[in-house]
């Protein structure tokens, strides 16, 4: 079998005496779409940030495409191809489209030495890219993020990482506070992302959404990878629910029933 | 959007309020009293305006990137009192003493700096320790005496930096230039170049700024060098013009600085900042200082109106800034 794109194995994180991650097994193969379902505290979090480079692993080893790679920071990660995109903190709101989309790469005119942005050349690589994510209202890339609503706001941060040819593109809760038809405009650049080449991994709480648009899921429970195999087309919600819970039907009604107890 | 006509374009800009305000202060000061206009009297305002003036422009690029710097005023007094003590000593010649002086204040700048990047400590805490610090050893070192200052008229140095010479009938002071090509580069390195962009994203959202691989302490360490050796060369260009070296000369100058920033639109918060914004702020406040004295206004009452102002910008600020933010 062909080496995946992204392999992480034997991952162990630990903050202080708390083990995040508990010998997490995870990989990603070329134009795939990854759900990363579990409860909060099972360790996705933890996980997405150490292939990000956010934070640093305790043990274990990360590979792109077959090579060990050790990231110190999110540069270093960016430099691979992996681009984590956090619902808010992905975009600097003060700054034009333009200027986000190009944020630490910045297009230099000539002469070098004036170190001046080809603003220009900017617009219109920006004009393009809102068209192929399908924002298809005239929106100038001149402006600021701070006025464009939030599925705006992420077909920008995706665009980006797309012209920037990453490899993965990490999505963290992507469709959260987001109304019924920005939810389906994001999961649409989610599938374009995909078509033109990429990888995506997909954070989210709502299962249906996850449902809708990978190719496999992932279950964490307690820092552990439970299940990496999971075709969303031969499964159904309940049947995924009762492996990131660990708990059986019976079980799942017996708690529901045991907190409207407590609370009634 | 991109439709608007120029009027509603320039209404929506950030500096049309300063602009306006500018606008009805001179008109008034001068309806008031039409000496206000007379070339002495703009010859003056010009001459102190760039004082200040190349304090606040670099403190526009600081408070763009989220930070701002209260040692610049102790730092204004500090320098000149510096290069005259190692000049007066026999130590360094004046040129020298210049150049110590502006590497002094590059290196107070880097502690400022390192201060707030590395140990997290608000920049507000650590640059009102740097005041009380550089203020201290600058009583300190003249036992709170004026130094002794040689005249310095004729030398290449008060030449190239407060040499004055006259056009028609207004004077005009070498600093001017310095302040209007200070303006010009630093306006320039905000809005169109690399850097600037650095800038605003340092100040907007400093972690999406790190996770694109921009190096938000480096920018930050570098205006906080540029900010302290701004108010250095400004002291020593006042302390030139005047032939004096106080050790307690730009006493609260930091506020004024400040407030000048702010008034011309820069956010306080960071991300967002204006040079034209920063030369209205400084004109205003200036002309606000000599206007009221010209129309009778006791000199005491001028914090009256620099504080009324101050909340006036900021509430057309505020309220522009929504107006934006609901997309009309």
């Amino acid at each position: 079998m062909a080496e995946p794109l992204i392999r992480m194995t034997n991952i162990r994180k630990s903050y202080g005496r708390v083990q995040a991650l508990v010998d997490a097994n995870f990989h990603v193969n070329e134009k795939e779409i990854v759900g990363l379902l579990g409860d909060n505290g099972a360790g996705k979090s933890t996980l997405i940030k150490v292939l990000s480079g956010a934070v640093p692993l305790t043990s274990g080893d990360i590979f792109v495409r077959g090579k060990k790679v050790n990231f110190r920071s999110t540069s270093d990660a960016i430099a691979e191809g992996i681009e984590t995109i956090y619902q808010d903190s992905a975009l600097v709101t003060q700054l034009s489209i333009a200027r986000n989309l190009f944020l630490g790469r910045e297009p230099i005119k000539p002469p070098r030495f004036l170190n001046r942005m080809d603003q220009e050349a900017m617009n219109v690589v920006a004009r393009d890219l809102l068209r192929q994510v399908g924002i298809t209202k005239n929106i100038p890339p001149t402006t600021p993020i701070g006025s464009l609503s939030g599925g705006e706001r992420q077909a920008v941060a995706i665009a980006r990482a797309m012209h920037f040819d990453s490899d993965l593109i990490i999505l963290d809760e992507p469709t959260n506070n987001l109304g019924v038809a920005e939810t389906q405009g994001v999961l649409s650049f989610v599938r374009s992302a995909r078509d033109s080449g990429h990888s995506c991994i997909f954070i989210a709480h709502n299962i249906h959404h996850v449902f809708q648009v990978v190719d496999r899921i992932v279950v964490m429970r307690r820092g552990k990878v439970v299940a990496d195999d999971i075709d969303p087309k031969k499964t159904t919600v309940a049947e995924v629910e009762r492996v990131i819970t660990g708990m059986s039907d019976k079980e799942i009604r017996d708690a529901i029933a045991d907190g409207r107890e407590s609370h009634g | 959007m991109e439709n608007r006509s120029f009027i509603q374009r320039l209404i929506g800009r950030s500096e049309f309020g300063p602009l306006v305000l500018l606008v009805v202060e001179l008109v008034v000061f001068w309806a008031i009293n039409p000496d206000f206009l007379s070339p002495q009297n703009i010859s003056n305002i010009l001459a102190f305006t760039v004082e200040l003036g190349l304090i606040a422009l670099a403190m526009t690029l600081l408070m763009t990137s989220g930070e701002f710097d209260l040692s610049v005023g102790s730092l204004f007094g500090f320098s000149p009192v510096l290069m005259w003590t190692l000049y007066n000593s026999g130590v360094t010649s004046l040129e020298v003493g210049l150049l110590i002086a502006l590497i002094v204040a590059a290196l107070i700048g880097l502690v400022n700096g390192w201060f707030v990047t590395r140990l997290k400590i608000p920049s507000f805490l650590v640059t009102l320790g740097m005041l009380l610090v550089v203020r201290g050893t600058a009583l300190f070192v003249t036992d709170g005496f004026p130094q002794r200052t040689w005249s310095a008229e004729g030398s290449w140095l008060a030449n190239i930096l407060v040499g004055d010479f006259y056009v028609g009938p207004f004077r005009i002071y070498a600093s001017l230039f310095w302040f209007i090509g200070a303006a010009i580069v630093l306006g320039y390195v905000l809005t169109q170049s690399r850097t600037g962009n650095w800038i605003q994203a340092a100040g907007g959202n400093p972690n999406a700024a790190r996770a694109r691989g921009v190096n938000v302490n480096r920018v930050k360490v570098g205006l906080f060098i540029l900010s302290a050796v701004m108010a250095s060369l400004a002291g020593v260009i006042s302390s030139l013009r005047t032939s004096a070296a106080n050790p307690n000369s730009g006493t609260g100058y930091e506020l004024e600085v400040i407030a000048m920033v702010v008034i011309g639109g820069t956010a306080l918060t960071g991300g967002r900042g204006t040079i034209i914004g920063t030369v209205l702020g400084i004109l205003i406040l200036r002309v606000m200082r000599n206007g009221i004295v010209l129309i009778g206004v006791p000199g005491l009452a001028y914090n009256i109106f620099i504080g009324a102002i101050i909340l006036g910008m900021m509430a057309l600020h505020s309220w522009l800034e929504r107006r934006h933010q609901a997309g009309t």
